[in-house]
């Protein structure tokens, strides 16, 4: 109880919330009230920004969904072909370079990652923005259409989506080089190389498709890595959404939005595993739950 | 006659030697794993030199200690080799104490968490049934938790949390990935010969577990580790950088966020480089230890020496 009132409080704010809450009953209380909140959509109140935590959550919900997914799409993606080009070159240099770089850049610190990729093409180049997601000027300019303002959620996102994506198009890239190395031992390789098949299409549609499976299961279960990774990148870079939010009501002491936060980024996770596991089964039609 | 006993003996007690030389052998072969060991032991002799500085002079101390001419952040200088941060502490000492942190948090983490996934995972596939259900269902919830984030709110309940705390809970988050492991390796074992033949023999479970399946698991075990130490300073540095570490220690994230959080990222690029360049590296020592161990266990690389 004492925990999640403020001392700095007044004695009538701290009896209101302590009412809300149902905090001056036991736990096991304090529990049904809690499930009757959360049954009935009622979330509570920010402490820092004073508004009804389901209406911060939906604003921010939208710009995670965006720089999240984007960024696992995208580095599964680069890290399938860049991984299948390193397999298909086995021992030569290509091979090397790619391993090298693909560990290098996954084990590099995340957070680290961000404050170079600022201070190096934000700062010193000042190619692209140094936090946020829009520019103020061309959302209050009533003439601007979708397309600029699209345009330009894109330019505030190249670079933590860039980070994003290097630190994780490794750990893909390395399965599926491994995956792809197996799969090329199997008869029906041999079988198309007898057929006389082109390499190209021996590669591209015999043995990429099969190798690719691994990694959508390590998708699922790095997830939790990833949505990790997704708050701190949300943090350095200011972009709003769940996770900066999440961190930001933890360090000062915002509990409603804090809880609300990590309930959704809690359904996210189990909903996301879900879409992998439904993806698994329709990628390889050998599976049946 | 003597002789061949004792030599039989002798080899019979130093069996693991000959297994770690053979092990050794294969492990030269792999480039990545010479660059990880070489790069582990300069982080290992800059944790051993990490009390060195203070000793010199109490300006030195990593946290404590403040050069009484210097007040904001300075470059590389002869008196202090990395510069100072934005209070006059000297950043080389905070490195070397920050790899005595990594090392700990790493190691002890890692051990926790390996010991609890072996345990478990033995535990679940040699009984089967409802306790592996069980086991393995609770693995599975586990490892889809985001651990740095539950360990955020763990900070918000209990404010600031000790550097021991944080290395229990990575280590709590981390057991399942290595209990599937040892879980789907004690599976294969179970249902062998020798493990028939110590039940017949009237060997209690117990006995079987530890004496028979424990050995076989064991260095799948330690391959877990060298991942594990990764990933455990990763979240420790990732925790720290976001301003929820144990305050009374230097760490690497710690720095990092001392940096951010002054707003000197911009400014002092000799503040911001080293504790990242640090972080990143020893990560990538150990994953390169962990890929070189891997080829040193795999059985088709094994084979193909034991046949020599």
């Amino acid at each position: 109880m004492s925990r999640m009132v403020d001392p700095n409080l007044t004695p009538e704010d701290a009896a209101l919330l302590i009412k809300e809450f149902g905090l001056d009953q036991p736990l096991w209380m304090q529990y049904l009230y809690y499930l009757k909140n959360f049954f009935t959509g009622h979330f509570g109140f920010s402490f820092h920004y004073g508004q009804p935590v389901v209406q911060i959550i939906g604003d921010r919900l939208p710009n995670t969904i965006l720089l999240f997914t984007t960024s696992i799409i995208l580095s599964a993606l680069v890290g399938i072909f860049l991984g299948k080009i390193a397999s298909w070159h086995k021992g030569e240099k290509t091979d090397t370079y790619l391993t090298l770089g693909a560990l290098i850049t996954h084990t590099a610190f995340l957070p680290w990652l961000a404050l170079i990729m600022i201070w190096v093409f934000a700062y010193k180049l000042g190619w692209f923005p140094i936090t946020g997601m829009i520019s103020v000027e061309i959302w209050l300019d009533p003439k601007a259409g979708l397309w600029i303002k699209a345009l330009d959620v894109l330019y505030h996102m190249t670079l933590p989506l860039t980070t994003l994506f290097l630190i994780h198009f490794g750990s893909y890239l390395l399965i599926m080089r491994s995956s792809m190395l197996d799969t090329l031992k199997e008869d029906y390789i041999l079988t198309g190389r007898a057929k006389g098949l082109p390499e190209k299409v021996i590669r591209d549609h015999h043995a990429a498709p099969n190798a690719a499976l691994p990694v959508v299961t390590s998708v699922g279960l790095s997830l939790a890595f990833s949505i990790n990774g997704g708050a701190l990148t949300e943090t350095v870079f200011t972009w709003p959404g769940i996770g900066r939010e999440l961190v930001f009501s933890v360090s000062h002491n915002d509990y409603p939005l804090a809880q609300a936060s990590f309930l959704l980024i809690a359904i996210v996770v189990l909903l996301s595993n879900l879409v992998v596991d439904i993806l698994y089964a329709y990628l390889d039609p050998r599976i049946r739950y | 006659m003597t002789t061949v006993t004792t030599d039989t003996e002798l080899s019979k007690r130093f069996h693991w030697i000959s297994r770690l030389l053979e092990g050794w052998s294969i492990y030269k072969k792999s480039f990545l794993g010479k660059i990880g060991l070489t790069l582990l032991a300069v982080f290992a002799l800059m944790a051993l030199c990490s009390s060195i500085p203070p000793l010199i002079d109490p300006m030195y101390q990593p946290m404590a200690g403040v050069d009484p001419e210097i007040f904001t952040a300075t470059g590389p200088s002869t008196r202090h080799w990395l510069g100072t941060d934005f209070m006059g502490r000297d950043i080389l000492s905070q490195l070397l104490t920050g790899a005595r942190i990594a090392f700990m948090v790493g190691v002890s983490a890692a051990f926790m968490s390996v010991f609890l996934g072996t345990t478990i995972g033995m535990i679940a596939g040699y009984t089967g049934k409802f306790m592996d259900t069980f086991l393995m269902r609770l693995a599975d919830m586990i490892m889809v938790m985001p651990a740095l984030l539950v360990l955020l709110m763990l900070a918000a309940l209990f404010g600031q949390l000790s550097i021991w705390f944080i290395v229990f809970f990575i280590a709590l988050f981390r057991w399942p990935g290595v209990s599937r492991v040892i879980r789907a390796q004690t599976l294969s074992l179970k249902h062998r010969p020798f493990i028939e033949a110590a039940r017949v023999a009237g060997a209690s479970n117990l006995r079987i577990i530890f004496r028979h399946i424990m050995p076989n698991v064991l260095p799948l075990s330690f391959l877990y580790m060298t991942f594990q130490v990764t990933s455990a300073i990763i979240i420790e540095a990732a925790l720290a950088f976001l301003g929820f570490g144990d305050p009374g220690t230097v760490s690497w994230g710690m720095m990092l966020q001392w940096v951010w959080k002054t707003g000197h990222m911009f400014k002092a690029p000799y503040w911001l480089l080293p504790p990242g360049i640090c972080i990143s590296l020893i990560t990538l020592s150990f994953y390169m230890l962990g890929r070189a161990m891997d080829e040193v266990l795999d059985p088709r690389l094994r084979k193909e020496v034991e046949t020599d």
